[in-house]
């Protein structure tokens, strides 16, 4: 990682909120050579000062496809009590379609598994985005169709349809 | 397939044409005393607005919240651009602070112009909200008659929907005047093909449920002219932004103007991307700290024209 990124990542995490809005507002500038800093990035979308999440958010939705390194950390993120990080969690391994295959159990438990609606949806459209490698999510899947939230049997339902062709 | 969509427009129809008002959470901010605008120190392009001509802008400012609003040498490019304009759509205002548009605002018209503004609610999924707003030249434009409201969209098929506002063009006689109405949008750049299909719909239930017939969508729709799903295949559709890039980074195309030109023959042919680096001589830092997108603009005549020239035929107007 270069090393001024890698001081923004180290300032996203710092106790000051100044310090941390600018690397937040720095990394929001990059596009997608804000990528390394994906995990830092979702991370920030739950932090505690407004501005701080927002351009960590502007920063996530322009960065493309995260780091395959960085999988396992998003997966894990995919759990977390502050819903915002599951979305962006779930979204970033959307975007890494198929290379996101070994998410698939974590991303159809958040489908099913209690979660908040945003964060369900999203793992559902990234299933979806995975493809054929969901395979195993399509029972969940087929579960959330039939749920009473519209968006997420809508996206459940196309999530199949891409899984099973 | 065809039942579905139908479902979804009707449901949009419905609230478009019956329950519109209920749902209106647009604040109309005082206007303040008409005065002469002031004139823009850098022209769009080669001129200004031509005369009998107003100029419609879209413009994502991105994160347009507190650290922004308190960056003096930022709002001074901010204000001088909205000035060159006689609407501009803006998308992205990320703040619970409900103080930044006006505060905007008064810094456009403290050199002694009058704009006025709409602002929409705070939309989105996440705990992250953006707002859309109208900030307009009010001795030159006027809201119409119709109520702006916020699209219903009860499946839930569009992240951000849009806020649609109808305006006229003050000067001429009332019969004789543009009118217009404007569908401000910011799609979810991870969900633009359903929800470029969802605006086709979007856009067809505007012009239907209005007597108005110029509807223009404006906005960041994170594609390009050759990538607007069923928007781009609705008749008669024509783009005004064609072949360039309306990011900072000059890379990609984003943001767009979008209207029938089977019905909007008041826009003139011409169209383009401010390109704030050129126009301020700024690095692409600064423009960066401004916004990572350009605004994008199109003109169009302040007298209403009768329908007949398409203006599929204009050379700069990219069509469908």
């Amino acid at each position: 990682m270069p090393a001024d990124l890698a001081q923004c990542v180290a300032d996203l995490s710092d106790a000051n909120p100044a310090k941390r809005l600018q690397a937040a507002e720095r990394l929001s500038q990059l596009g997608c050579a804000a990528a390394p800093a994906a995990v830092a990035l979702v991370r920030a979308s739950g932090d505690e000062a407004e501005e701080v999440r927002e351009y960590a958010v502007a920063a996530l939705e322009e960065l493309g496809p995260p780091r395959i390194e960085d999988l396992a950390h998003l997966t894990a993120l995919l759990g977390e009590q502050r819903s915002d990080l599951g979305y962006w969690a779930a979204t970033l391994l959307g975007r890494l379609g198929d290379d996101a295959a070994s998410a698939v159990p974590a991303l159809a438990n958040a489908v099913v598994g209690g979660h908040d609606a945003a964060v369900s949806q999203r793992a559902a459209w990234a299933l979806g985005r995975i493809g054929p490698a969901a395979a195993p999510a399509v029972d969940a899947l087929k579960q959330a169709a039939v749920t009473g939230d519209p968006r997420l049997a809508q996206l459940a339902q196309r999530a199949i349809e891409r899984i099973v062709g | 397939m065809l039942r579905s969509i139908s479902a979804r427009l009707l449901a949009l129809l419905l609230f478009v044409g019956c329950d519109a008002a209920p749902r209106l959470s647009l604040e109309r901010e005082p206007v303040a005393p008409p005065s002469a605008p002031r004139a823009s120190s850098i022209p769009v392009d080669e001129g200004s607005a031509a005369a009998g001509t107003i100029r419609i802008a879209s413009y994502n400012i991105q994160v347009f919240g507190t650290s922004k609003i308190g960056k003096p040498h930022v709002m001074d490019i901010l204000a001088d651009v909205a000035r060159r304009f006689d609407i501009i759509a803006i998308q992205e205002i990320r703040s619970i602070d409900q103080t930044v548009l006006p505060r905007f605002v008064d810094l456009i018209n403290a050199g002694g112009a009058s704009y006025a503004y709409l602002i929409g609610p705070r939309l989105g999924r996440t705990s992250s909200k953006e707002q859309y707003a109208f900030v307009y030249n009010s001795d030159r434009i006027e809201l119409g008659q119709a109520p702006a409201y916020t699209v219903n969209d009860p499946e839930d098929l569009l992240h951000r929907e849009p806020i649609v506002a109808s305006f006229r063009v003050r000067g001429p006689s009332p019969e004789r005047a543009f009118t217009f109405q404007l569908a401000n949008i910011h799609t979810d750049p991870d969900e633009t093909d359903t929800e470029l299909d969802a605006l086709a719909e979007v856009f067809v239930a505007v012009q239907r449920a209005s007597a108005e017939d110029d509807v223009i969508l404006l906005g960041d729709l994170n594609v390009d002219e050759y990538n607007l799903g069923r928007l781009g295949q609705l008749p008669g559709i024509v783009y005004a932004i064609s072949g360039t890039t309306t990011n900072t980074r000059r890379t990609r195309m984003y943001d767009n103007l979008v209207f029938d030109g089977r019905f909007t023959a008041e826009f003139t042919g011409r169209a383009g991307v401010l390109d704030l680096i050129a126009e301020y001589g700024l690095t692409e830092a600064q423009a960066l700290e401004v916004s990572d997108h350009f605004p994008v603009w199109a003109e169009f005549s302040a007298l209403e024209t009768e329908v007949g020239d398409l203006v599929a035929e204009r050379p700069s107007a990219g069509v469908r």
